[in-house]
């Protein structure tokens, strides 16, 4: 039973680190500061440097929600894995639909769900859990969108050029920006990788101390941090395309001043609260940025439609995860042949989940589609180039793939199919 | 509840990022300034943008010291 969880962490660790990419990557791949291949891989290197860096947030996890201890209930094995059967579905399903959702209400929402379900309602803290995850789902996107909207209008008034005799816009050569993003998205993925990987690094812990292999109250030991590090690298490096696609292009259109803007105050929010003690959720913060630094700059609209839908499924995380948790524990709870068949019955979701996704297949070449006319409208000098590397690039693909847009076309004609259903 | 917990998140949050925001920004636009052509001193002006540049860099660098636990023990 311990293995079987510690397997299920570190596949939970592994979907938390595809679907969380988006988060640090998806504005540089918008905006073209990054190419896809080589973000992701930035952002796995980072995510595994961060895990290893401090795990201070692993020794607090989920702490408090559940009651444990003398006067409250026991955490056995059996009530993770249910827990972490709810969190991972949420999670690809979530990551089936390009919604950011976040990975640790998931997990709450099933720890909470299997914990009902498993032993009682009594075994929930009711004022924990409005402190430790209703409220940060609140303020979390508030605080990151107010700080983005502030720092995209400042970052576009101190850059702003006009003539000073005429008034007419000088060229604004807002360029430097590009370069800036690639360090500002790289601290997020470092911020991502010292808070995200701890959630299971603790999950693990608390299975080892529960079976009894490991001292109460000791930190993670040194396997469990290298095991969860590789994990979210190896998940972030696989890469979320469809998350990445929403956050990048599906919110609002990015320029790299707003990217900026948006990704710092993403990493200054998750760096912040987690070393203050007000946990905010990584995907919150960083759709809140997005969105701030979308209604920061003039002439950018915002698709509220799609926040809507984002917000909805921030709405639903707990309870749907907390549903899948609560059924697990049920049936973990009637002995051996329910641990199996929840954990066949997962892995044949899991699976059919992949498949499904198969069918309209998101990857790092048509994720976000890099605007590089406006590109090449913005900077003068490298008009000339941009278009040079255009007729290039033109001449390149009529002469090897002349057929690119039919490739491409029943990849949109699906997508159409899902958004109507 | 901790809502002074909050509103440090909050501060911090806002101070962090608009000190990097701010001095980057100073940077990309002296850095504009000094690519114009009929510019008195490219020189002056790139090396100050250099170290706005240079100071954002510190800033990240010094909040990354306040937060790896192995530096500040």
């Amino acid at each position: 039973m311990v293995a079987l969880v510690i397997a299920l962490a570190l596949f939970f660790d592994f979907t938390n680190g595809f679907h969380d990419t988006a988060n640090a990557m998806a504005t540089p791949i918008a905006t073209g500061a990054i190419k896809p291949k080589t973000a992701v891989t930035l952002a796995a290197v980072l995510n595994l440097v961060g895990a290893f860096l401090s795990t201070e947030v692993a020794k607090t996890v989920s702490g408090g929600i559940i009651r444990e201890g003398s006067d409250g209930v026991q955490i056995t094995p059996d009530i993770i894995f249910a827990g972490l059967m709810g969190a991972i579905l949420w999670n690809m399903i979530t990551w089936l639909k390009g919604l950011p959702s976040s990975s640790s209400h998931a997990l709450f929402g099933g720890l909470i769900g299997a914990a009902i379900a498993g032993i009682g309602f009594n075994s929930v803290n009711l004022e924990t859990l409005l402190q430790k995850v209703i409220l940060p789902a609140i303020f979390a996107p508030l605080i990151a969108g107010i700080v983005a909207y502030i720092c995209t209008r400042l970052a576009y008034a101190l850059t702003a050029r006009h003539d000073p005799d005429t008034g007419s816009k000088l060229t604004q050569k807002r360029g430097g920006f590009r370069t800036g993003q690639i360090f500002t998205s790289s601290l997020v993925a470092l911020a991502h990788g010292t808070n995200d990987a701890q959630k299971t690094m603790g999950i693990i812990t608390l299975v080892l101390i529960a079976a009894g292999t490991q001292a109460p109250g000791s930190g993670p030991q040194f396997w469990v941090i290298a095991a969860c590090a590789i994990a979210i690298a190896v998940g972030t490096y696989a890469g979320g395309w469809r998350i990445i696609r929403t956050m990048g292009s599906g919110l609002t259109e990015v320029k790299p001043a707003q990217g900026f803007a948006a990704e710092s105050s993403t990493a200054s929010a998750i760096l912040a609260s987690s070393h203050l003690g007000f946990a905010l959720s990584t995907t919150q913060v960083a759709s809140g940025s997005v969105i701030g630094s979308g209604m920061g700059r003039k002439g950018t609209t915002v698709r509220w439609n799609m926040v809507g839908k984002i917000a909805l499924g921030w709405l639903f995380t707990l309870p749907a995860a907390g549903i899948v948790g609560a059924l697990t524990a049920l049936l973990v709870k009637t002995g051996v042949v329910g641990v199996l068949i929840a954990a066949v019955a997962g892995t044949a979701a899991v699976l059919f989940m992949f498949f499904y996704s198969r069918k309209s297949q998101v990857g790092h070449h048509n994720a976000v589609e890099v605007e590089e006319a406006g590109q090449a409208v913005r900077f003068a000098k490298k008009k000339a180039l941009a278009r040079a590397r255009a007729k290039a690039r033109a001449a390149r693909s009529n002469a090897e793939a002349p057929t690119e847009d039919a490739v491409e076309a029943p990849v949109e004609a699906n997508e159409q199919k899902d958004s109507q259903r | 509840m901790k809502w002074l917990e909050l509103l440090t998140v909050a501060g911090t949050t806002l101070v962090a990022a608009v000190t990097v925001v701010v001095l980057y920004s100073l940077g990309v636009r002296l850095t504009a300034i000094a690519g114009d052509a009929e510019q008195a001193s490219p020189r002056a002006k790139r090396s100050l943008a250099y170290i706005c540049f240079g100071l954002c860099g510190i800033a990240v660098l010094f909040g990354l010291y306040l937060i790896i636990p192995y530096f500040s023990k």
